[in-house]
């Protein structure tokens, strides 16, 4: 038996997981199948929103513009026309990584803290277009229930839906992290103004990063609106777009997976002390707290570093 | 899209006053919030839940005492103690986490937010309160042939006091000269054997008494209730930007925007008042990226 | 170990405790699940949907329950979030199993409840989404609407304003689907019933907007006979505040539908404006009936304070479920909807109909006008008048218009 580095066990334990959840419909309560999927989407927000802030460094505060924006778009061609349904679900991300490309462009000139606050002030109209068209978006009521193809329609149909896309996502983002590409996304990251003296071209590999981000986040929008089979406004404001961010800080910004694991612990705990108390934020809150003074790295991050010794800290690094 | 036809210049003076008041209340909440930004360097979400709490605390306070003197004092003393709170959050948690990356802080910040929601929720329950003005300043006179309320009156004086105090305490004191100090660089502050531990306290201090003041000036205005807060968290922080981060001048002229245009605005264009505010943001960061006035970032 | 170790081992007990099924119940109860929002303003309402369900429940509970089963329920917040409120739906429909639904105070979270009811087959009685795509647009057999919606609201109120003399009117309100929706249904009424009113112009605010000032002194510079304020819920208090500041109410007469609520003038106390025209499903001091009179009483007997509106939708809830599963004569959620179709129970305001084509409950409205009144700290309405059920309600040729879109 080959030594069981700590790259082979992470692929064990990826693939044992995966193998789990590929079988859980056969065993789990439908409700179970779509508190998993539910976990999957939104886990596949934080990890698109991880690629430019884990990765790229950038204070991306409105990523959920991306994501409420390819729900929208998703659901209105789906809803109001008479398109094959397969191509509406892809206008859900191209039109996200439409508005990225033009938000990013606008607010690119910025960087840190004002990148953001613009990009939030940008995002924060898309919101009240979308809040205010009542008679294209439905207004603040929303649309309820889409229509889906069959295949993926039902509880069951849409978690292998997400399931599917959500792994197809992740592993293309992992690509895409660890591409050259991606690679000198991360010396950005580090050190802008090397990279720039080293002639790499900052702002369109900034712009390009912007760009996949609100791509994948606008998949995780579909995806959110295939389980739910609707879409409202709140998908689209600035609070969504800070637990997003949350989520990622908590699982851990600098490790690939922290964002998917911060996602589960997030929607977990409002579901479970969500059962049991009106005051699950405060619980929240409390947690968040411990980990931020016992655990810095993030969840994950802080596994990461236990497993593979403190000699490599992962991805990890503490500024 | 109708342009209204009513706008004379009695309506647009009155507009522009009226707007002049709220941005007092702006000013005081968004001043705090780049104070700490400035010198503590920390995007404090938790702000607008202690605005929130000066509120509530103004009604309790109010109410408690009773009567005119009641509201006066409730003015003064809820501040006092939404600083006297953040002394503690600042002392027993935040101190030890200066050293830690700035979203890290967002985090820490947000999770105050969760806990202070639920407090007030725990304390005061989850209805809404409303507080009466003490009869005095009740009401309204007629300026310019329109009414123009007695409190927006009381505002207006004490936006500008406000702004004085803050001048004197940056500019005049030896605790504001060291706070500038720290903002520009607290490593050479912290060399030259200056605490800048308990000067950042202070600061934070001082910062949260202005949320405090803030959610108290607007407790007899408005409802006191669970969420107030996020609405002006994010008016702050926008506010601040515009204004160049860490500058008080410029969270001045950022409320005066946000006043003007959402007054005038209301005016001119009622139905999408909504959008205004924001687009003055984009305006402005699209022709001075890093906001009006110097930031000290 | 570590403490940080302890930490990791906590994270995980407490996900693993969501993993243990939920609590199987013996068939012999009726459970009804109530996601609403307990958090924030709306709370002041859904409060009292609650309690007053909750009355009701225990009283039948005491006395040995429906068919011999008793009544529980479980309630959920949901932050006024749609995304949390869809998700608790569905964890108490799936998880907690429960036999019926109620709640959603917000209109988006009650639709896309709405919309995930119709494919479970669960009934669900909205108790105070004021939306009229509930029952209109969007109705269906398993969705029941409990409240006033913003069509019988703007028809009651266009009803009231025709018999005022106001010709010019400007209308202002909450930018958000309540506040047009009412607006428009409430302007389309009284264009109908006096031709000759004319809209001078609009104004709206954001949903919680802090403050009321420069919209009023705006609304003052245009000098209209009368105004329309289509705020909702939380946002009367700081309006009638402004309009107070201001002299508003003094210089221009108007009307905004839940004003005269015990909800919005009970904060406000002695302070509030006079003369403001508001209506509202409830009083507890009006009609003052025996049956409204031994309502309040017990209410206040239970909880201490007086019924808002709230109780009475939550009480109503209470009685359906009771009354059509006793006429159904088995716990059968289909023989439920059958046996509550078109039924008329007796309740505080008189009696009350579901009507059976929409499933609207056809409650009477009241409008009035603010006035102070002896042996109150607070404001009362005064000079009441009733608009009926019948007569609020959308007809039913506009209902199947507005399905057959």
């Amino acid at each position: 038996m080959p030594p069981l580095t700590p790259q082979r066990r992470n692929l064990v334990l990826l693939l044992v997981l995966g193998l789990g959840l590929a079988l859980m419909p056969a065993v789990a309560s439908r409700y179970y199948i779509y508190f998993t999927a539910l976990i999957l989407v939104t886990g596949l927000l934080a990890t698109s929103l991880n690629m430019v802030l884990g990765f790229g460094g950038m204070y991306q505060f409105h990523h959920a513009v991306f994501y409420g924006l390819g729900a929208y778009a998703a659901a209105l061609t789906l809803n109001k026309t008479a398109l094959w349904p397969w191509l509406g679900l892809l206008a859900g991300p191209l039109a996200a990584a439409l508005l990225s490309l033009v938000m990013g462009l606008i607010c690119l000139r910025l960087s840190k803290l004002y990148f953001g606050m613009l990009q939030i002030s940008l995002g924060s109209l898309v919101w009240a277009i979308v809040f205010r068209w009542y008679s294209f978006t439905g207004g603040d009521d929303g649309i309820h229930g889409i229509t889906l193809p069959s295949a993926i329609a039902g509880i069951t149909g849409s978690y292998y839906f997400v399931l599917a896309v959500t792994a197809v996502c992740l592993f293309l983002m992992h690509r895409v992290i660890t591409s050259p590409f991606g690679q000198t996304f991360q010396a950005i990251r580090d050190n802008p103004e090397r990279a720039a003296a080293l002639g790499v071209p900052v702002r369109r590999h900034q712009l390009l990063g912007l760009v996949i981000a609100g791509f994948f986040g606008g998949v995780a929008g579909v995806l959110f609106m295939a389980v739910e089979n609707s879409v409202f406004p709140d998908l689209l404001f600035w609070t969504l777009s800070l637990e997003v961010l949350v989520m990622c800080l908590l699982g851990g910004w600098y490790t690939f997976l922290g964002p998917m694991l911060g996602a589960a612990i997030i929607v977990s705990l409002r579901t479970v002390v969500g059962i049991y108390t009106e005051y699950w934020t405060l619980v929240l809150g409390v947690i968040l707290m411990l980990l931020i003074f016992f655990l810095p790295q993030g969840v994950l991050g802080y596994l990461l570093s236990r497993w593979q010794g403190p000699g490599q800290p992962a991805l990890a690094k503490d500024k | 899209m109708e342009i209204a036809s009513h706008i004379t210049l009695a309506a647009l003076g009155q507009q522009i006053l009226v707007g002049l008041s709220r941005t007092t209340i702006l000013f005081i909440v968004s001043s705090g919030l780049s104070l700490i930004l400035g010198v503590l360097r920390i995007p404090n979400v938790s702000h607008g839940s202690l605005y929130m709490i000066g509120a509530f605390a103004t009604y309790s306070v109010a109410t408690l005492i009773g009567g005119t003197t009641g509201f006066w004092l409730a003015l003064v003393l809820a501040p006092l103690l939404v600083a006297l709170l953040s002394l503690v959050v600042e002392r027993g948690l935040f101190c030890h986490l200066y050293e830690r990356e700035h979203l890290m802080l967002l985090l820490f910040t947000f999770s105050l937010t969760l806990v202070f929601g639920d407090l007030v929720k725990l304390v005061w329950g989850s209805d809404f309160r409303s507080l009466s003005l003490p009869p005095t300043i009740q009401g309204s006179f007629t300026l310019l042939g329109l009414p123009f309320p007695r409190y927006n009156l009381f505002l207006l004086v004490l936006g500008p006091l406000v702004a004085w105090g803050l001048w004197f305490l940056t500019n005049r004191t030896k605790i504001g000269k060291i706070a500038r100090a720290a903002a520009v660089d607290r490593e050479m502050v912290a060399a030259m054997g200056i605490n800048v531990s308990w000067i950042f306290a202070a600061v934070f201090c001082i910062g949260c008494f202005l949320a405090g003041l803030g959610g108290a000036l607007v407790a007899p205005t408005q409802n006191i209730t669970q969420g107030m807060g996020h609405a002006i968290i994010m008016e702050g922080f926008l506010i601040v930007i515009i204004g160049g981060l860490g500058n008080i001048w410029g969270a001045l002229l950022g409320a005066l925007i946000f006043g003007l245009t959402d007054a005038v605005g209301i005016l001119v264009w009622p139905q999408f008042a909504i959008v205004f505010p924001y687009l003055a943001v984009v305006v402005v960061l699209l022709f001075r990226p890093r906001g009006l006035l110097r930031s000290t970032w | 170990m570590k403490k940080q170790s302890w930490l990791a081992i906590y994270l995980c007990a407490a996900l693993a405790l969501m993993l243990a099924p939920g609590a199987a119940l013996a068939a012999k109860t009726i459970k009804v699940g109530i996601v609403d929002t307990y958090s924030g303003p709306p709370s002041t309402y859904t409060n009292d949907v609650r309690d007053g369900f909750k009355l009701e429940v225990d009283k039948i509970n005491a006395a040995g329950g429906v068919l011999g089963s008793k009544i529980e329920f479980v309630t959920r917040d949901d932050k006024f979030k749609v995304d949390l409120g869809l998700s608790a739906a569905k964890e108490l429909i799936m998880r907690e199993g429960v036999d019926i639904l109620m709640g959603t105070i917000n209109s988006a979270t009650a639709l896309a409840v709405s919309d995930l009811v119709k494919n479970e087959k669960i009934p669900f009685f909205a108790t105070f989404a004021k939306t009229d795509k509930l029952s209109g647009e969007k109705g269906h057999r398993y969705v029941f609407q409990i409240t006033e919606n913003t069509a019988s609201a703007g028809k009651a109120g266009a009803v009231g304003l025709a018999k005022q003399k106001f010709v010019k009117y400007w209308i202002a309100g909450d930018d958000y689907e309540y506040g047009h929706a009412l607006a428009e249904d409430l302007w389309k009424n009284l264009k109908k019933l006096k031709p000759e009113v004319e809209l001078m112009g609009q104004s709206w605010w954001k949903v919680g907007e802090p403050d009321f000032t420069p919209y009023i002194t705006s609304i003052l510079a245009a000098k209209p006979d009368a105004v329309i304020i289509a705020t909702g819920g939380a946002g009367c208090v700081p309006f009638l505040k402004a309009a107070k500041a201001t002299g508003f109410n003094d210089k221009v007469p108007f009307y905004m539908h839940t004003a005269t609520e015990l909800s919005t003038l009970k904060p406000l106390g002695l302070d509030a404006p006079e003369g403001v025209i508001g209506s509202s499903n409830y009083f507890f001091y009006y009609p003052a009936t025996p049956a409204n009179k031994a309502f309040v009483e017990e209410f206040k007997k239970a909880y201490g304070r007086e019924p808002k509106v709230g109780a009475l939708y939550g009480y109503l809830t209470a009685r359906f479920i009771i009354e059509g599963y006793k006429k159904a004569g088995a716990l059968d959620k289909e023989k439920l909807i059958n046996a509550i179709e078109g039924m008329t129970l007796d309740s505080p305001v008189g009696p009350v109909t579901l009507r059976a084509e929409d499933h609207q409950a056809l409650l009477p409205m009241y409008m009035g006008v603010t006035k102070k009144a002896p042996g109150y700290d607070f404001l009362i309405a005064g000079d009441i008048v009733t608009i009926s059920g019948q007569d609020a309600a959308p007809s039913l040729e506009d209902i199947k218009k507005a399905r057959a879109k």
